[in-house]
């Protein structure tokens, strides 16, 4: 009985030990929190990309990283080679996995000023990161490098893949630090689910986390269109022939009036 | 800027640029007689569009420019439709062939090399020789009014042949089993080279099959639009890869274009016909030999198309 009550007695201690420390810290620390602001972006027919702004309070004095991710996918690339050491042609395909389709880095400092870089690949932070955590089908680590950095330049180009650094906007304000960013979101970001992940950075560590959602979605005639085609391909095709065809009879028709006017 | 969202192609295009390139591409189509797929394909794939997209796209968009194109030509009785099933019947042949074909190049490896040098010296032969032939017919003409062709040895071939019947609409006599047999060697050099061919067909009714090149014209629209019906419903059903938003843009310029090309093309003469299409087949040559010499600023590109 007498060890139950000390026991008890320890973890009521406990509880207000933690309790005071929290109380204490509220007042000197800021929790991390993250808030994508236009989280929901509908793809309808005049889309042409967006913008999300990512929001939160941190630590005064803590430098940050917002990275804005979609999910690991696989995806086959062709490879560009020089054939008989004078021709450019295709030369295979290359099979990447484990990174994601679309990848964006956001920072207030250089990523390489800011973290260590057993630390940038335990939190995917950075293309060396990715390459890191990439699997290719390529034989040596020289050839993973030079086709990685393709692949990033290919993604770049296509507006997927994007890492800055300065652009974060911070304010100091009753004891805490408040951020925000604007990003444009570009129409290439294809429909599904994207992960904002704020990192807290102190020292080369991390120090804290947070997250947030993006969903992209396509609604109206678009939404139906692309489950049509995906769904319904026959009927779909049907329809755009169809369509085709009553086209090119209409325009004919049209052009035998006008000519029947001359 | 007025921009549209292609839910196929996943990506949002200025609209006035499909609508323009249909214009220009529905021109050379309802002028010469070719779908346009080896200028219309790469053009989309720079804007962006993925080359499955692109090819797909572009085969639903070239059925309503070659039904407007075909219509047009038919009002003025330049279409030969028995001539043009025969073609049809043997490059529907040629196709399944030629997919069956394409398996066994790509067994054997390097398939993509032998097929690029294959497609290249094609172009350049057939548009090289049909400059030549062209500039020295319209030379020719200056020099006598009456054309004579000279009968040669093919000729005789074919007139040896049986199953001779008159294609009265062209003004020839030929044997059923040539067109054919044309017909299914460019559905094979088609398939396995992922063009539509009418580059092909085009020379191949004037120098063998001795057709009018205004009858050529129409008749290869004719052929053309239904094989880009059965390439639209295939890749509808089997990958999914038509874009309806972008071909409908693209049509909406090419039908007009088309149109315009064969008006154009009745106030020209076969022989300027030729010449106009052989340089575009060598401008066209010029530049795959370009992609292929010069280095490319990405060495990635997306998967499937050619």
């Amino acid at each position: 009985m007498s060890y139950l009550t000390t026991e008890k007695m320890i973890l009521a201690v406990k509880v207000a030990m933690f309790s005071f420390i929290s109380l204490f810290a509220s007042d000197v620390f800021a929790q991390l929190t993250a808030k994508a602001n236009h989280d929901h972006i509908t793809v309808d027919s005049f889309y042409h990309g967006g913008t999300v702004s990512v929001s939160g309070v941190s630590d005064p004095g803590t430098e940050l990283i917002i990275k804005v991710a979609s999910e690991d996918v696989h995806q086959t690339l062709r490879k560009k080679g020089k054939v008989g050491g004078l021709l450019w042609m295709t030369v295979g395909d290359l099979n990447v996995e484990h990174v994601p389709n679309f990848y964006e880095v956001f920072s207030t400092k250089k990523l390489t000023d800011l973290l260590s870089k057993d630390e940038m690949e335990k939190y995917s932070i950075g293309f060396p990161a990715l390459q890191k955590h990439a699997s290719m089908n390529v034989s040596t680590e020289e050839e993973k490098s030079k086709w990685f950095d393709e692949f990033a330049k290919f993604k770049a180009d296509s507006n997927l893949y994007s890492a800055s650094a300065g652009n974060i906007t911070l304010a100091q304000k009753d004891g805490k630090q408040n951020y925000y960013i604007l990003t444009e979101w570009p129409f290439q970001a294809p429909p599904g689910d994207y992960t904002v992940t704020v990192y807290a950075v102190k020292d080369g560590k991390v120090t804290e986390t947070a997250t947030s959602n993006v969903m992209v979605e396509q609604v109206g005639i678009v939404k139906a269109l692309a489950t049509m085609a995906k769904n319904n391909g026959a009927l779909y095709g049907i329809i755009s022939i169809m369509a085709a065809l009553g086209a090119g009879f209409g325009v004919g028709l049209v052009f035998r009036k006008s000519d029947g006017a001359h | 800027m007025m921009f549209l969202y292609l839910p196929v192609a996943l990506t949002s295009i200025n609209i006035f640029i499909p609508i323009g390139l249909g214009l220009a591409v529905g021109l050379l189509s309802g002028l010469f007689g070719v779908g346009g797929g080896f200028l219309m394909t790469p053009l989309l794939i720079m804007l962006g569009i993925p080359a499955t997209v692109a090819a797909a796209t572009d085969s639903n968009q070239i059925v309503a420019a070659s039904t407007s194109g075909t219509y047009a030509h038919w009002r003025v009785g330049n279409v030969d439709f028995k001539m043009g099933l025969y073609l049809l019947a043997g490059g529907f042949v040629g196709g399944l062939l030629g997919v069956e074909g394409i398996k066994i190049l790509r067994a054997m490896g390097n398939a993509d090399f032998v097929i690029k040098i294959t497609y290249v010296l094609m172009l350049g032969i057939v548009g090289t020789y049909m400059f030549v032939e062209s500039l020295q017919s319209m030379r020719k003409k200056t020099s006598s009014t009456v054309p004579v062709r000279k009968e040669n040895k093919i000729d005789a071939f074919l007139k040896s042949l049986p199953l001779q019947t008159e294609f009265e609409k062209s003004g020839v006599t030929h044997s059923v089993l040539v067109p054919i047999f044309l017909g299914c060697l460019v559905g094979i050099l088609a398939a396995i080279m992922g063009v539509g061919g009418g580059f092909l067909m085009v020379p191949i009714m004037f120098y063998i099959l001795r057709m009018p090149m205004h009858v050529i014209v129409g008749t290869s629209l004719f052929q053309i639009l239904f094989t880009c019906i059965e390439v639209t419903f295939l890749q509808s059903y089997t990958n999914h890869t038509v874009d309806f938003t972008l071909a409908v843009l693209l049509l909406v310029g090419s039908t007009i274009g088309a149109q315009a090309g064969a008006v154009l093309g009745r106030k020209l003469k076969g022989e300027q016909l030729k010449i106009l299409l052989a340089i575009i087949v060598l401008v066209v040559t010029v530049k795959i030999v370009f992609e292929l010499t010069l280095s490319p600023s990405l060495l990635l590109s997306q998967a499937g198309g050619h």
